[in-house]
């Protein structure tokens, strides 16, 4: 679904990614993990279009997409749930949720998208109408992923879906993007958090400085001593 | 004591004069928002437009509806060019003050050289006479111009809040990085803002020429009531355009019938330095 050979990201003069190659199988989880500053946002930046790649490729089902703006990537369907939400706050939830079905694409089944998302968060059902920069910071998530949804996606970017939120919040998150996965929808998830992160995934990366430094199953991730004390550990 | 016949007059005219005010913003208002442009150019259309209108009724007989009609594509087309260059230059919500500026001097000066610095008048109406209420005149002319100002003013405001395209357009203002994931485009939506700015500037130049006797210079007079219209009125909102046009045009009316005439500029701005002291989220 999503192949990245060798991509260089810089701002300016400082190089944010270097030679990171990853790529995403059809209706595959990947979770990449890693700390604060290690790139990950502007690797999901750089996939989504809204940075530009300084060299190497990125491919969506096999066609080489580097360079797209952003709005060709949501032809190609690409939706991305973006750090700290990133919510159009002055408009209302179902406004936010019909920009998700902007795209001709998509606006055709609006009514099924609405139904879908209501469904799966019935507390967007009640507050349709309220102004969306008003709700809690977990109900704002909760519209971050339905405009995402809204997309009728085949490849999900999500950044850092835990960040700012409760635990218990968190705990639903997770469970939400699970089921996500499990209807079929190919995910790139970043993520601080490496215990929820793997736990939902079949495969991680760690990345740090810019660079991969691992790629593996939970488990292999797991059973590296280098790699489990330095990123896995930390009480998460 | 003032007769309620004068006072009911100069309240009808001061409705006039806000539904005009409000028709005469509404690009600069949506520019100002949308685009975070403020358009003073916005004022030199209004009078080019209006002189365009005057021009082709004496000299060729053109009715100023068909103007009108003709101008609205042209004038669309003008607004995209301005925005396409605004782009290529990169000019900014405070440089776009001394840019459009110097658009009015120059598109004023193009007006003087063409028409001449004198005084002009179209002599056609609409319909000639006036609707008789009780004992209050309300001209035909400014009836419709009334009824074209409220149209469009609710069109553009039903058009941000209930179509896709006002929806894109909100979105785009937001968070133009994220809009632009979900599909929007962003750039056609700048253009298309300044276009039907423009076009907005070609309908108020006509009902200028219909109304107002015409000289290059009286572009600047408009200015100030119109942009404490625009402020008053909250950026981008048209239907709070009419509402202060409204405000402001009553307030002038009732100074010039209580007070004196030449007190009338005053209204506008103690309202707005009222509103903005008293209520200062406004804008």
């Amino acid at each position: 679904m999503l192949r990245i050979e060798s991509l260089c990201v810089s701002y300016g003069d400082a190089a944010a990614l270097t030679d990171v190659s990853l790529d995403v199988a059809d209706g595959e989880l990947l979770a990449v993990i890693g700390p604060n500053g290690a790139g990950k946002t502007t690797l999901v930046n750089a996939v989504a279009g809204l940075l530009p790649a300084r060299a190497g490729t990125i491919r969506l089902a096999g066609e080489n997409v580097t360079g797209l703006p952003p709005r060709a990537l949501a032809d190609r369907g690409l939706a991305l749930i973006p750090e700290g939400r990133r919510l159009f706050t002055t408009m209302t939830v179902e406004e936010n949720l019909d920009i998700g079905c902007y795209r001709p694409a998509a606006r055709g089944h609006r009514a099924e998208g609405l139904a879908r998302v209501y469904d799966m968060f019935p507390i967007l059902a009640q507050r349709r109408r309220q102004i969306a920069g008003t709700l809690s910071g977990g109900q704002q998530q909760m519209v971050a992923i339905a405009r995402a949804l809204m997309a009728r996606p085949r490849l999900l970017l999500i950044d850092e879906p835990s960040l700012g939120l409760a635990p218990i919040i968190i705990a639903q998150v997770f469970e939400i993007i699970a089921a996500i996965h499990k209807s079929g929808v190919s995910i790139l998830l970043i993520e601080q958090n490496a215990t929820r992160a793997l736990a939902v995934a079949r495969r991680g990366c760690v990345l740090d400085c810019g660079a991969l430094v691992a790629t593996g199953t939970p488990a292999e991730l797991d059973a590296r001593g280098d790699i489990r004390a330095a990123y896995l550990g930390g009480g998460h | 004591m003032i007769s309620a016949t004068l006072l009911g007059q100069s309240v009808l005219s001061g409705l006039f004069s806000g539904c005009l005010y409000a028709l005469l913003g509404l690009g600069l208002t949506l520019s100002w928002r949308y685009l975070r442009i403020i358009n003073l150019a916005h004022f030199a259309l209004i009078f080019l437009a209006a002189y365009i209108a005057y021009w082709m009724n004496s000299a060729y007989g053109f009715h100023p509806l068909l103007t009108c009609l003709a101008m609205i594509p042209a004038f669309f087309a003008l607004g995209v060019a301005q925005q396409l260059l605004f782009i290529r230059f990169k000019v900014g919500e405070f440089a776009s003050v001394i840019v459009t500026f110097g658009l009015t001097i120059i598109v004023e000066s193009l007006i003087q050289w063409i028409w001449s610095a004198d005084f002009v008048r179209m002599e056609t109406h609409l319909a000639r006479g006036s609707l008789e209420i009780g004992k209050l005149l309300a001209p035909w002319d400014e009836l419709f111009m009334c009824a074209v100002a409220i149209s469009v003013c609710v069109a553009t405001w039903a058009c941000l809040n209930f179509t896709w395209l006002g929806k894109a357009l909100r979105a785009s203002l937001d968070n133009p990085d994220i809009a632009a994931s979900f599909g929007v485009p962003n750039r056609a939506l700048a253009l298309l803002v300044s276009g039907a700015a423009a076009s907005f500037a070609a309908i108020g130049g006509v009902f200028v020429a219909l109304l107002y006797t015409l000289t290059p210079s009286s572009i600047y007079s408009w200015f100030g009531v119109v942009l404490a219209t625009v402020l008053l009125g909250g950026l981008g909102s048209p239907l709070g355009a009419i509402a202060a046009g409204l405000l402001i045009g009553v307030g002038e009316a009732m100074t010039m019938a209580v007070v004196a005439p030449s007190w009338a500029p005053i209204a506008p701005f103690t309202l707005l330095i009222l509103i903005l002291v008293l209520w200062p989220e406004r804008i």
